[in-house]
């Protein structure tokens, strides 16, 4: 195929060139840093990621919202397809880094979280909130890329979130967390047993997909409309997820998106007079922990970033990047959303992708109870939008 | 002979001998480049011992056992380093035998390698070394990891009673600060710390309600013994060092810092290096520094708990 480029519209050709440039100092940007390895990883890990799930519309909220309303299944199957592969990719790292799963060593930096109330509130809250929001955290991070404005409000109220979790922190660890469990389904089961049954039950949820699902068959594309303009099949966004999410462990930490709004949070809060300034316990617990910002450029901060300028990049050719404002009518609901999110990510310690995504793909039993939690709480709050 | 070529040939001899210094193992370190030639010898076992968690996991040089210091290498209930037993199976299970040669590195400039040293040498395990320059050294030569974890066939090690001679305990350290007995003291902490003005590095836990340094105590930085990459200075630039606040061997010495592990790093080069009588004060600052009716010396004045 010759050259796409010399077929397209005048405006196309504008779009195609922000991308490039921007691509280029995405890529000048990750060359800069080549002696922090780290920090140049998780740029263009950033940028694949917002990529990536702005070409998949990789939204927590929406694909859910798509089976409910409609019966449309490919998103969820693509959720369940990173999952899937992400276990398997996980589980080959694990195989390395504790190679006895049974010696009572948890992997490092894995966001293998502790099982408690707090847990199940954090994540009801969370499900509640992005369903009034209209997106969880990562798809307000992937839509800000698209012109989505509504997230410069959703953010700042995902910090005032975070600022209550810090406040009411110390009496929720003491008194739900402390003693409370993480559990790894590694050492409960084995390497081959944990992938075994998570593998099922992941078979099982897409089987039921299949039985209840009414999708339509996608619109013919060329192939240059297929990879640049529509909406990637759900399999392929699962996979480049799972894959992103594998090498990203591999090498600096687990995906997660709140690290950094929670230590931006705190760092704001530490100004209030009334801030707590000791969290019991919270550096000893896993997940997106919130540390106190001290470097301008953290892994996480590079990393939120540089996905939403590679959904930006992403979204130009596609013709996706609409910029449009929040209406005033909607804020009272954005506000809502973000601080419900905001509250419940510090209390579950992550959101859809630290917990969730992170959680279930490292076999914490904490990921699938967000799983569980997460999604009542996202049913309650779309039948609240419907009243 | 001239004098001009006696000089030249003398100056060979030096080069020669320097060059083949730097590619032996000495008593006490080996190089990057002694090590990557050494790896495939059976006899040498490579132990990591880094502060941050994941590090080795990521990459750590080819044959590495990890020891993880904050539950391998201490008492987890009792503050105290590793019981025999436990030790001594940990040391097996890494491979080491009587016979081996035991080379210890880490991350953050050997300080937790060093103070893993200092807890091999107080169970008198034979011939350990420190990687000079540690993992940031290796790293930066560009030299190879992998993440790949080979389990090491069992060693036979058996370690004799531990040799508190090399440990100094706030008694100790009390009688040396009320002049009791005569000991040189050497704080390693910042200037900061050791004058009182903070009573901690920020972003740290342990903390003491009281600021200042231990009567009578030198400040020399643990950072000031090591070159630009990470490695230790010279056996006569180290001497200078210490020599220049009074340190110089003719009196033994006790180390500490906050916690005792940066304390262990200044304990090697003093102990291991200059091949002075020293002991590590392990219960350091957070210990002395919250004892009820020590001396203290606070230049600062820096009230806890005051506005």
């Amino acid at each position: 195929m010759s050259s796409p480029a010399l077929f397209l519209s005048f405006n196309s050709r504008i779009r195609w060139s922000v991308t490039l440039v921007l691509a280029a100092v995405l890529g000048l940007a990750a060359w800069y840093l080549q002696y922090e390895a780290q920090l140049s990883f998780s740029l263009l890990s950033g940028a694949a990621f917002g990529y990536v799930i702005q070409r998949s519309r990789f939204c927590f909220y929406c694909i859910s919202r798509d089976f409910i309303e409609r019966r449309e299944t490919r998103g969820l199957l693509g959720l369940l397809t990173a999952l899937a592969l992400g276990l398997v990719g996980y589980h080959a790292v694990f195989g390395i880094f504790v190679p006895d799963a049974s010696v009572g060593r948890l992997p490092p930096g894995a966001h293998i979280g502790a099982i408690s109330w707090a847990l199940v509130f954090g994540a009801t809250a969370f499900g509640l909130g992005m369903a009034l929001a209209g997106s969880c955290i990562s798809a307000v991070l992937y839509r800000l890329g698209e012109g989505a404005f509504s997230g410069l409000v959703v953010l700042p109220s995902v910090l005032l979130g975070f600022l209550l979790g810090f406040y009411c922190w110390n009496s929720v660890y003491l008194q739900f967390m402390q003693q409370s469990p993480a559990i790894w389904l590694p050492a409960e089961l084995g390497y081959a047993g944990s992938l075994l049954v998570q593998l099922t039950v992941l078979a099982l949820l897409a089987a039921l997909l299949f039985r209840f699902g009414r999708d339509k068959a996608p619109a013919a594309a060329t192939t240059y409309q297929a990879i640049f303009v529509t909406r990637w099949p759900a399999f392929v966004g699962g996979i480049l997820v799972a894959v992103i999410a594998t090498l990203a462990y591999l090498r600096v930490a687990p995906l997660g998106v709140t690290a950094e709004l929670g230590s931006i949070s705190r760092s704001l809060g530490s100004q209030l007079s009334s801030f707590p300034t000791r969290f019991e316990g919270l550096d000893t617990m896993r997940g997106c922990a919130t540390v106190v910002k001290e470097t301008l450029l953290s892994n996480n901060g590079v990393f939120i970033l540089a996905l939403i300028a590679g959904a930006f990049a992403a979204a130009l050719p596609a013709g996706d990047f609409k910029p449009s404002l929040p209406r005033l009518r909607d804020l009272p609901r954005l506000i809502g959303g973000g601080i419900l999110m905001g509250f419940g990510a510090m209390l579950a310690l992550g959101c859809t992708v630290g917990v969730l995504l992170s959680g279930i793909m490292a076999s914490a039993l904490s990921g699938w109870i967000f799983l569980l939690c997460c999604s009542a709480g996202l049913y309650a709050g779309w039948w609240l939008r419907q009243r | 002979m001239s004098v001009k070529t006696l000089f030249s040939r003398a100056g060979i001899l030096v080069l020669v001998a320097v060059s083949s210094w730097s590619s032996i193992a000495s008593d006490f370190l080996v190089s990057t480049d002694w090590l990557e030639k050494n790896l495939q010898d059976p006899k040498v076992r490579l132990i990591e011992v880094s502060v941050n968690p994941g590090v080795y996991e990521r990459g750590h040089i080819a044959g590495a056992t990890n020891l993880v210091w904050h539950t391998d290498l201490v008492d987890t209930v009792k503050r105290d380093i590793v019981g025999k037993e436990q030790f001594q199976q940990l040391l097996r299970k890494a491979g080491v035998s009587s016979d081996s040669t035991v080379v210890l590195y880490g991350d953050t400039n050997n300080w937790f390698a060093a103070w893993g040293a200092w807890i091999f040498d107080i169970y008198q395990v034979p011939n350990v070394k420190l990687l000079d320059g540690g993992r940031s050294k290796w790293e930066a030569e560009k030299r190879p990891l992998t993440i790949a974890q080979k389990a090491a066939k069992p060693g036979n090690i058996t370690l004799g009673e531990p040799d508190y001679s090399l440990r100094a305990g706030l008694k100790d350290v009390l009688e040396i600060a009320e002049k009791r007995s005569d000991y040189g003291l050497v704080d390693i902490r910042s200037k900061d710390e050791y004058e009182g003005k903070i009573f901690a590095p920020a972003g740290v836990q342990e903390l003491a309600v009281r600021a200042g340094h231990v009567p009578g105590a030198v400040n020399v930085p643990w950072g000031s013994a090591v070159a630009a990459d990470g490695s230790f200075k010279s056996k006569e630039e180290l001497k200078q060092l210490y020599a220049a606040v009074g340190i110089d061997g003719s009196k033994p010495v006790v180390v500490y810092c906050r916690i005792g592990e940066r304390s262990s790093h200044t304990w090697f080069a003093l102990k291991k290096i200059l091949g002075y009588d020293v002991r590590n004060y392990d219960g350091s600052w957070t210990e002395y520094g919250n004892s009820v009716g020590v001396p203290i010396t606070n230049v600062a004045g820096t009230v806890w708990g005051g506005k």
